[in-house]
């Protein structure tokens, strides 16, 4: 991906965008007592997309804004979604993306790693209150939902990035061949 | 050149790691700083324009999620009906008897009414944490509205928590699930005291702990508020306010605490609307 000032203002768009619906949205609606997490999807999508670089410093700064809109410890969400983005990023650069069936397997395995580190990181931190094992199937719901969430989260981030893909095929009109001597 | 990049991506990797550790070092154990205050305060219309918006999406995916619990709360909500219908008539007999008591020993302040020191603030829910290991939400009302850290937040059913942080025109609540949280409350009608806190992951159970295990708790049982005061110092809820019932009790052997565990009253997993109690006697 082409990051061009523009672009860069559309992800800049797309990453606060996806902050506001996960707060203000997904965070506030339960199904089955779970409320889904598209943010590590997001960031996938982003690092699938852009690269392991654009991935690493797009969950770096999503992570960074959450923290700063829930006043919680600076640099938890941030480093959690960093990793996530440059491992998506990371399987772009080794492996082609030949069906849409990949952006949404990698987005719910990534987010039950996601959802480990956040994990990790806040038992790291200090938990005051004993930990019910419902945290797991918490996770797993959550990769769930991300598992379909990601195909529109993947097809709308591709169309606002569409300019900078360089390997998006062009649609060309089909010309007639030329024919020598007619 | 490749390996120029690939260099120049290690680096700009390492320093994005090395940049969230020495954000956490800094800012672990701070409820806030001026700048997450100032990204909050910036961000809180859009929140609260997006909220709004939002709002009959919300409503349509909470009815389907409703509907479908529904079915298996129908049970549990008949059974509840019987043994409420008895406490009902025990209940009318209590009001009539704490009325007496009330003439004759001239009480013109019950714990109960300690809460009408507080100036209570309507908010309404903005925003809230993505993950389990945080329970906060971002309510609409802040330092303007008169609302300050550590104030009080119930909603119509019961607590909800209390004030985390407070920015112009927005505040984070600290809810009963949070990690965190820790609120002094008892049974009633026997008055063991105990301390309430959750069990993460599980919003719908708290645990009242350091409880003599002498003293039984019983099923159904209303866990409220205690409220204390002593040597100046005061509890940050009032008395009363009512935070869950008993779901069970358990006693461990050979040992002097019984732990209890209770159904928090408030829906913390579908607030909208909440109330900040401002002021109050503790200040």
């Amino acid at each position: 991906m082409i990051v061009t000032p523009k672009i860069l203002a559309r992800i800049v768009a797309i990453a606060i965008l996806g902050v506001l619906l996960q707060l203000s949205f997904f965070s506030q609606v339960e199904l089955l007592q779970t409320s889904p997490d598209v943010l590590p999807a997001l960031v996938v999508c982003l690092g699938l997309l852009g690269g392991s670089m654009t991935g690493a410093v797009a969950g770096f700064s999503i992570g960074f804004l959450v923290d700063c809109l829930l006043v919680e410890a600076l640099g938890a969400s941030s480093l959690v979604l960093l990793g996530t983005g440059y491992l998506a990023g990371l399987f772009r650069e080794r492996f082609e993306v030949h069906s849409l069936l990949v952006p949404a397997l990698l987005c719910m395995g990534l987010t039950l790693f996601a959802e480990l580190g956040f994990a990790v990181v806040a038992l790291l931190l200090g938990i005051d209150s004993p930990v019910s094992l419902l945290v797991v199937r918490d996770m797993l719901l959550k990769s769930v939902y991300a598992f379909f969430l990601a195909w529109p989260i993947y097809l709308g981030v591709r169309w606002a990035l569409r300019p900078a893909l360089v390997e998006e095929p062009k649609l060309r009109r089909r010309r007639q061949p030329t024919v020598l001597g007619a | 050149m490749y390996r120029k990049q690939v260099r120049r991506r290690r680096a700009v990797l390492a320093l994005l790691v090395v940049g969230s550790f020495v954000l956490l070092t800094f800012t672990y154990g701070q409820r806030s700083n001026g700048f997450q205050r100032g990204v909050s305060t910036v961000f809180s219309p859009l929140q609260t324009v997006a909220d709004r918006a939002l709002k009959p999406a919300r409503d349509l995916v909470d009815w389907f999620d409703q509907t479908f619990e529904a079915r298996g709360e129908n049970k549990r909500l008949k059974s509840e009906l019987e043994s409420a219908r008895t406490l009902a008539v025990a209940g009318q007999e209590a009001l009539q008897e704490n009325a007496q008591l009330r003439k004759l020993v001239e009480l013109d302040r019950g714990p109960a009414l300690a809460a009408s020191a507080y100036k209570p603030v309507t908010g309404r829910v903005i925003a809230r944490s993505p993950t389990i290991w945080h329970s906060t939400v971002t309510i609409d009302a802040g330092s303007g509205d008169g609302v300050r850290v550590e104030d009080p937040v119930i909603s119509g059913d019961g607590l909800v928590g209390r004030i985390a942080s407070v920015e112009g025109g927005s505040s984070q609540v600290m809810l009963l699930t949070d990690h965190a949280s820790a609120i002094s409350a008892k049974v009633v009608p026997e008055g063991v005291q105990g301390v309430v806190k959750p069990e993460v992951g599980n919003p719908e159970d708290l645990i009242l702990d350091f409880i003599d295990s002498t003293r039984r708790v019983h099923r159904g049982e209303t866990v409220v508020t205690a409220g204390w005061r002593a040597q100046g110092l005061a509890s940050l809820f009032p008395p009363g306010l009512p935070v869950g019932e008993v779901t069970s009790a358990s006693v461990v052997e050979q040992e002097a605490i019984q732990q209890v565990h209770l159904r928090p009253y408030a829906d913390l997993g579908n607030l909208d609307l909440v109330q900040v109690l401002t002021g109050g006697s503790r200040r």
